[in-house]
């Protein structure tokens, strides 16, 4: 017993002790190890990232890099903290929500200068070299891809209700989507957002409402410096969302988020789908959809024939904290351009960075077609910034959320709404003055 | 009386002890260095619970009296009672405490009842026993969260069972929006948490019940005693501490268990089924840590007063019956 206790006492003194050693130790002959974290984490991404990294460590045999994938719920919390305690953090995936907190607080280095010169910034789409800068011209993270919205639609049913092509408006949504809707065949026309995150739909269809008179560097802003929510065009976009959710959607899509939405189109119950880029993967393994029954469209317009990509976006950074970031943005370099970049992006169906990846057949044809369209079409389809890096995003989400659940359950009017939305930004915009 | 025999059953087992025995052979002296010595051992756990549970809580607790947004950490002020003020003057405070209340309440007692009847049936001697104990157990040792989520694709109302089974038994016409309709989104989650939770207390009251003497009930027996009269004569006086403790133990779990709503409806459909904990996660995920530290310091405070009145209560029913 007491041989058990005093070998168990030295096996964990010895874990401790190693354990220390191992990120203290400098390591052997030269040779740097950076803590990579990613935020976004799923199997199949990690094995990938995993490829990348070998890749990146046979040209650089100085460097190791040790990838750590945190569950992607918990993700950016953990990333905080090691944040927060100023180590243990080289590379990290930052997104277009926690770049404002993040840099805030002093906790991202400016890859502005190390990345002087560099000649992937030529090699990427107008897109991807906006997203990079922030509004005072730091570079804070790369981006890797962008998430972007299309409309996922069943080509058998608009036909059977008697249309020839998918809606391009949102008014022709609407029409198409109560022309299918039959509940009592469990038939529904639109997979409405209602519950987590909807507030990023109900946005959608104001700014494509407002695209003539949107502020193309903050989606939120019409071009007179006020906000989106308090032009009349607002009023009309949220009606016509409104009666989408009355006349087309399934009633509990009161509590859909992500993954309702998902599988109702999948599942073959639902016609219309207003969804990222990743879920083609999803909707193309389905059993209960064929192949030639569903395709994708690109976002619908407002009545000015205009809309606005709210694109999404996330990329590599290197933390404030880190003792190599030299090689840290060697890194970061390495996963932005060429096949590194091309392979993560198709692999993850993101909408790439790289301007040669458009001539990629794999996006030139079927359900990503869309998106090269939206991509070549900037007069229609208008590259504006979100307000997503503000400090207050996620706080604004949350509020946002619950007045789009208040407003489909009718305890609150779409005017209601509005006021108070605009009410938040404008305080907002004054406080940071 | 129950603790009239955990006297009794305490007592070391053996002959009497020896008079002439001396002390010493029996006890070694407690001498400083067996004191320093036991200190050394357990300084360890100490450090341990010091360092990764009151440290954090302490740490965790003054940020309740600052400025502490994570969106800006460069000012975290003290800020005194503002973040207290925040939550008592947030329109919702007053929907979240009554779903607290409701929350636990619609779901103790069910559990309790439930969870009883389970207890005494399971007790009886009958074919393949342990292996039924077994399954009905095994709901405790799924994550609150994972139930969550499979239950709101249960109750999902175009795709889930439970409308399916619902209609196809006639009982329905058209499909109940569960989760979407805040007149039954609580009720939904409810029954989530009523199946998770009966478990607990089948477990804890079947070991009770194994405590009993059979003794007792073949003497009832004997005086004729009908079945409801033993039950409540003798089984449920005999386990009453139990039961207290097993109710004060799932009162504080269930007020404190965000899990399952968290995974079902997020709070929602408009707040409806948001409870304190949910609430307090969803302010943390906003990134207010001190409004949050400000909630978690009310929810320890509630929970530690009710525990007092509650250990207080039981003792003086116990003192009057003896």
């Amino acid at each position: 017993m007491k041989r058990r206790t005093a070998a168990l006492a030295l096996a964990t003194a010895a874990t401790m002790i190693l354990t220390g050693c191992s990120t203290m130790s400098p390591g052997e002959s030269g040779t740097v190890t950076l803590n990579m974290v990613e935020s976004l984490t799923n199997p199949a991404r990690s094995d990938l990232l995993k490829e990348l990294i070998a890749d990146f460590e046979e040209r650089n045999p100085k460097i190791k890099v040790n990838l750590i994938s945190p569950p992607t719920e918990q993700a950016d919390q953990k990333i905080r903290q090691m944040l927060q305690s100023g180590s243990g953090v080289d590379v990290l995936e930052v997104r277009d929500i926690t770049v404002g907190p993040w840099s805030n607080n002093g906790w991202l280095y400016d890859m502005k200068k190390g990345l002087g010169g560099w000649k992937g910034w030529k090699a990427m789409t107008e897109n991807a070299v906006k997203a990079a800068e922030d509004t005072k011209g730091r570079t804070y993270f790369v981006p890797y891809g962008f998430y972007g919205l299309s409309l996922f639609y069943r080509t058998d049913l608009i036909k059977e209700a008697g249309f020839s092509k998918p809606p391009t408006t949102w008014d022709e949504l609407l029409e198409q989507a109560t022309a299918i809707h039959d509940p009592s065949k469990r038939r529904y026309g639109y997979a409405f957002r209602g519950g987590a995150n909807a507030n990023s739909n109900a946005t959608a269809v104001i700014e494509a409402y407002v695209a003539d008179k949107i502020d193309t560097s903050n989606g939120y802003k019409l071009a007179s410096g006020r906000t989106i929510f308090s032009a009349p065009e607002a009023q009309d976009a949220l009606k016509t969302y409104l009666k989408l959710f009355k006349e087309a959607s399934p009633k509990s899509s009161v509590s859909w988020g992500y993954p309702e939405m998902v599988e109702g189109f999948s599942n073959g119950s639902t016609g219309f789908l207003l969804q990222d880029p990743e879920v083609i993967a999803t909707v193309s393994e389905s059993k209960s959809v064929a192949k030639d029954q569903w395709d994708t469209a690109p976002l619908m317009a407002g009545p000015g024939g205009k809309t606005v990509q709210p694109l999404a976006t996330a990329g590599w950074g290197v933390a404030d904290g880190s003792d190599h970031k030299a090689a840290a943005v060697k890194l970061v370099k390495f996963l932005s351009e060429g096949k590194a970049s091309t392979s993560f992006t198709k692999k993850n169906s993101l909408v790439p960075i790289l301007r040669t990846a458009i001539d990629d057949p794999f996006y030139k044809t079927g359900p990503w077609s869309s998106y090269v369209t939206m991509t070549e079409h900037p007069d229609t389809y208008l590259n504006v910034s979100q307000p997503r890096g503000v400090a207050w995003w996620t706080e604004w989400e949350q509020k946002a959320d619950a007045d789009v659940q208040k407003m489909v359950l009718g305890k609150m009017t779409p005017k209601e709404l509005l006021a108070g939305w605009d009410a938040y930004w404008t305080a907002k915009w004054q406080r940071e003055k | 009386m129950p603790a009239k025999v955990s006297q009794r059953s305490s007592r070391p087992r053996g002959g009497p002890p020896v008079p002439g025995a001396g002390r010493g052979r029996q006890r070694p002296e407690f001498t400083t260095r067996r004191g320093l010595l036991i200190a050394a051992f357990m300084a360890p756990a100490a450090v341990f619970v010091a360092v990764f549970t009151y440290y954090p809580m302490v740490a965790g607790s003054q940020m309740a009296f600052r400025n502490w947004k994570l969106a800006d950490l460069t000012d975290t002020s003290w800020v005194g009672l503002k973040n207290f003020g925040d939550v008592f003057g947030d329109p919702i405070w007053g929907t979240v405490l009554s779903n607290s209340a409701l929350w636990v309440f619609g779901s103790i007692v069910p559990q309790l009842v439930i969870g009883f009847a389970l207890a005494l049936w399971l007790r009886r001697r009958f074919r393949f026993r342990g292996l039924y104990q077994a399954l009905v157990f095994f709901p405790w040792a799924i994550s609150g969260f994972l139930i969550g989520i499979l239950f709101r694709w249960m109750f999902n109302s175009e795709f889930g069972v439970v409308n399916d089974l619902l209609q196809k038994a006639g009982l329905i016409d058209e499909p109940i929006a569960w989760l979407a309709d805040p007149k039954m989104a609580m009720i939904a989650v409810l029954i989530a948490n009523i199946w998770y939770g009966v478990t607990f207390f089948a477990i804890m009251i079947l070991a009770a019940l194994q405590s009993i003497p059979d003794e007792l009930y073949e003497a009832a027996a004997l005086d004729g005693a009908s079945r409801t009269r033993t039950l409540f004569q003798i089984t449920i006086p005999y386990i009453r501490t139990t039961l207290a403790l097993t109710v004060l133990l799932r009162i504080i779990w269930i007020f404190n268990f965000p899990d399952l709503i968290f995974g079902m409806t997020g709070g929602g459909p408009n707040n409806e089924t948001q409870i304190v904990t949910t609430w307090m996660i969803k302010i943390t995920q906003q990134g207010d840590y001190g409004r949050a530290s400000a909630l978690g310091l009310l929810v320890v405070a509630t929970l530690l007063v009710f525990a007092v009145f509650f250990l207080l209560a039981t003792r003086e029913k116990r003192g009057v019956k003896r």
